[in-house]
């Protein structure tokens, strides 16, 4: 027995062993703590994100965790500024022959990470791939309205479009990211999705599945050397581990604080927080797919005087969070300012009179994820309480996130609920993806407002569009279309020498930042 | 012997697929996938077209049909997210769940038998009244609880340790011991309770007549009797940490089976979560085969019954 006892110790001793690879491993907390405080600039900068890139492959996969990652390695032709403002990046400049025509210049001396040059061929290239079905990109369904790219020359590439595609830029700014072409033919794409080469200021060194993506500076650069030689990206699922690893010193930098942690985590020496108004919207949908009292205008009236936002703002959010009185947040470029409900208990109970309703036998549910939206289901049961004040039943049903989402989609959510949408950055999108006949997310739908918006999105002309999306959003606000509420706060913690300023389109651009 | 192996073999056919067959049907219920994967202003239409894509236009009859074909073939589809081999990523992850789970059977074992002898020796005592408490507070208390007081105090109060992650010997101390205080409570306690029974043996009279002391007596002659049904709940629970500790590998971000299989239910990645539920049954069905065979080994009565 004591043989076989020591045997039994010696197996499982030698099965640790073997099963413990000592390869790449962080440096120890105390480690990093230390290399930090010194006074010596540290080499890396540790990002936690909570869930791990799905593939290295650009344009194919929409999720923001991915793409955030990968602007680093890839540029786009358009980028954005801190604000949201488009800019050029790997395209200089750029014209309209006609409306269904975009010729991009493309900048010169643009080398992808394995030496080969940057040109005409390889736009063409990138948006054939999102173009091409069997790629099954989701993008695609963003660019239907793209017929092909022409390569002009090797610095010129025009773009077809099948009609005119107003907001174009926004796409290319947000969706298409240059992959060098020959390295993924080559390759093939399930070789290409885990080793990534692009003309970004970073280069792919090792992605660990489920644990880190570890990238090291392009120091030929086009736009310069970046200041952190070493970037790792590090899944951490738990929020709560998240922050541990934030204050151990493990990781520098974190999205998505909760609002009620922000004050302790201010309290803590080493850390710093930043917030940045972003341009993600929440809003309680007030549903007329549903056979229900809200088909009525004036009943929908009525719940926009009887829902006090500030006070949700103040009370719920701890402030975190802008308030917005019509469709589009502040930082979208077709943002005009539109009348706010105010809040008026007497004029929502009249209004609801005049409906022929009695406010204590008004009996509505309210759907809300819980945990996907700052507070959200704290936010529906305040909403429960505002509503009570003028006798209105409201039943809060909590739902997960993707049951939750199912129901939007499917029209089966019943009077009201909590979503979001973002980002929003120009209006066609928003206004078109929210209000249309199709579209399923606020609950809304009107024949004369989807005649209006129809009417608006093929417009050209700068001016004359944006009239058209300032009367849409008027009309929207005039209808009550929906109850929205604020512009997320997007809340960042992070080491408090680290030189990051957050970006309205959130995303981690490493090349900005500095120790 | 032969017919209680086919007996048992064909048992473990039975669970797999009873255990596959009804995920597949439950992951079914959370809803459709495609809307995750699509940007919220896709039309209709794309919607309509990557469903049929991937196939969940059809008839659920049809789909269920179709996944045991391939699944009896090991073809579980590829990850609707990452488009690479469903099984593929779940044996990528699997030696992460091993490891981690080894480690925490070997410290449960190392430091429960030990306890729960010494408890049963000394019954009543200081000590017994003290590991009964703790016992009763290891299986209270929730793991993913215990794992955040552990990441809070040794990660970012000391520093000793890393607050997650995988790679040496210091990430997986955290996790093991969260990981083993359930068992180290449970085997504890079954330890002592047993070795209480055994210790009124005639046998034990009789070796305690010989001069030999308790405590030799308790742990040479004792505990091979009563490791006979300890040899089940180690089995059941060494099943379990194989399986992958969905909460554990969580909240440490270690990258093995659980803590996948938690993404891929978020995400409703179909495939993904079958591959894993098929391996995770199929661990579990051998353990427990395994822990049988051990005991018809030991106890010669079992393989006549």
């Amino acid at each position: 027995m004591k043989k076989a006892f020591g045997l039994l110790l010696m197996v499982l001793i030698l099965v640790v062993a073997a099963c413990t690879p000592a390869t790449n491993v962080d440096e120890p907390a105390k480690g990093q703590v230390e290399a930090n405080a010194g006074s010596t600039t540290p080499e890396k900068v540790v990002i936690a994100l909570e869930s791990d890139a799905v593939t290295m492959l650009a344009n194919t996969d929409l999720n923001y965790v991915n793409d955030v990652q990968l602007r680093n390695i890839y540029d786009p032709l358009v980028s954005r500024d801190i604000e949201g403002k488009i800019i050029p990046n790997l395209a200089t400049e750029w014209s309209n022959p006609d409306s269904n025509t975009w010729e991009f210049k493309l900048k010169d001396q643009v080398v992808f990470h394995n030496g080969k040059p940057f040109n005409a061929e390889a736009v063409k290239f990138n948006i054939d791939f999102i173009l091409d079905e069997t790629n099954k990109s989701f993008y695609r369904s963003r660019w239907l309205n793209v017929k092909e790219a022409q390569v002009v020359d090797d610095r010129t590439i025009r773009i077809i479009t099948t009609k005119p595609f107003a907001n174009f830029l926004d796409r290319l700014a947000d969706d298409l990211l240059i992959m060098e072409p020959s390295h993924v033919k080559e390759l093939g794409l399930e070789k290409a999705a885990s080793n990534p080469i692009g003309t970004g200021p970073y280069k792919f060194s090792e992605w660990k599945r489920d644990q880190y993506l570890e990238l090291v500076a392009n120091d030929q650069y086009w736009a310069g050397k970046p200041a952190i030689p070493i970037v790792r990206f590090r899944y951490i699922p738990e929020f709560s581990a998240r922050l541990s690893a934030l204050m151990s010193g493990e990781v520098n930098l974190i999205k998505n604080l909760p609002v009620d942690s922000v004050e302790k985590i201010k309290a803590q020496g080493n850390v710093k927080v930043a917030v940045r108004e972003s341009a993600r919207l929440n809003y309680v949908a007030l549903n007329t797919f549903y056979d229900g009292p809200l088909k009525d205008k004036k009943v929908r009236q009525a719940i926009r005087h009887a829902i006090n936002v500030d006070e949700l703002l103040a009370s719920v959010l701890n402030g975190y969070g802008t308030k917005m009185t019509g469709p589009l947040p502040k930082v979208n470029s077709g943002f005009s300012e539109t009348p706010d409900y105010a809040y008026d208990q007497e004029k929502a109970k009249q209004l609801l009179k005049e409906a022929g309703i009695e406010p204590a036998q008004l009996k509505l549910q309210l759907d809300t994820p819980n945990g996907r939206y700052p507070m959200d289901s704290q936010v529906a049961q305040a909403i429960q309480a505002q509503l009570a004040r003028i006798g209105i039943n409201v039943d809060v049903q909590v739902n997960e996130w993707g049951n939750h989402l199912s129901k939007i989609r499917k029209k089966e959510m019943k009077d009201m609920y909590i979503n979001g949408w973002g980002p929003s950055l120009e209006p066609q999108t928003t206004v078109e993806g929210l209000f249309t006949k199709n579209a399923p997310y606020s609950g809304f739908y009107d024949s004369s407002v989807e005649e209006q918006i129809q009417a608006t999105i093929p417009v050209f002309g700068k001016e004359e569009r944006k009239k058209g999306f300032d009367a849409i959003q008027n009309k929207l606000v005039e209808e009550a279309a929906f109850q929205p509420l604020w512009q997320q706060a997007d809340i960042y913690a992070m080491d408090k020498k680290l030189k990051f300023e957050p970006r309205v389109d959130e995303r981690f651009q490493v090349h900005d930042m500095s120790w | 012997m032969l017919g209680f192996l086919c007996k048992r073999v064909l048992q473990m056919f039975v669970v797999v697929f009873l255990a596959l067959t009804a995920v597949f049907f439950l992951v079914r219920l959370s809803g459709d996938p495609t809307a995750l994967f699509l940007p919220p202003d896709a039309p209709r239409e794309q919607l309509e077209y990557y469903r049929s894509q991937l196939g969940f236009d059809r008839p659920l009859y049809v789909q269920y049909g179709e996944f045991i074909v391939n699944a009896i073939q090991g073809d579980f589809g590829k990850s609707l997210v990452a488009r690479e081999d469903a099984l593929g990523l779940v044996l990528e992850r699997l030696p992460a769940t091993f490891q981690l789970a080894l480690f925490a059977m070997g410290v449960a074992l190392l430091i429960s038998i030990p306890i729960g002898i010494l408890s049963a020796y000394r019954r009543n005592s200081l000590f017994d009244q003290l590991g009964v408490t703790l016992t009763v507070i290891g299986q209270a208390v929730p793991n993913f609880w215990l794992g955040l007081i552990l990441i809070y105090f040794f990660g970012v109060i000391m520093q000793w340790l890393p607050t997650g992650g995988g790679g040496s010997v210091t990430h997986m101390i955290l996790p093991t011991l969260t990981l083993a205080g359930y068992s180290i409570a449970r085997f504890t306690r079954f330890t002592r309770s047993t070795m209480i029974d055994v210790y009124n043996e005639d046998y034990i009279r009789t070796a305690k007549a010989s001069g030999a002391s308790m405590l030799k007596i308790l742990s040479w002659y004792g505990l091979k009797n009563a490791s006979i049904p300890l040899i089940t709940l180690v089995a059941l629970d060494l099943g379990v940490l194989l399986g992958g500790s969905v909460i554990t590998e969580v909240v440490f971000s270690w990258p093995g089976i659980g803590k996948l299989l938690m993404q891929s239910l978020l995400s409703r990645d179909f495939p993904v979560v079958m591959a894993t539920i098929f391996l995770i049954s199929v661990i579990y069905s051998v353990v427990n085969f395994l822990a049988d065979l051990l005991y018809a080994l030991v106890n010669p009565q079992i393989r006549y019954r």
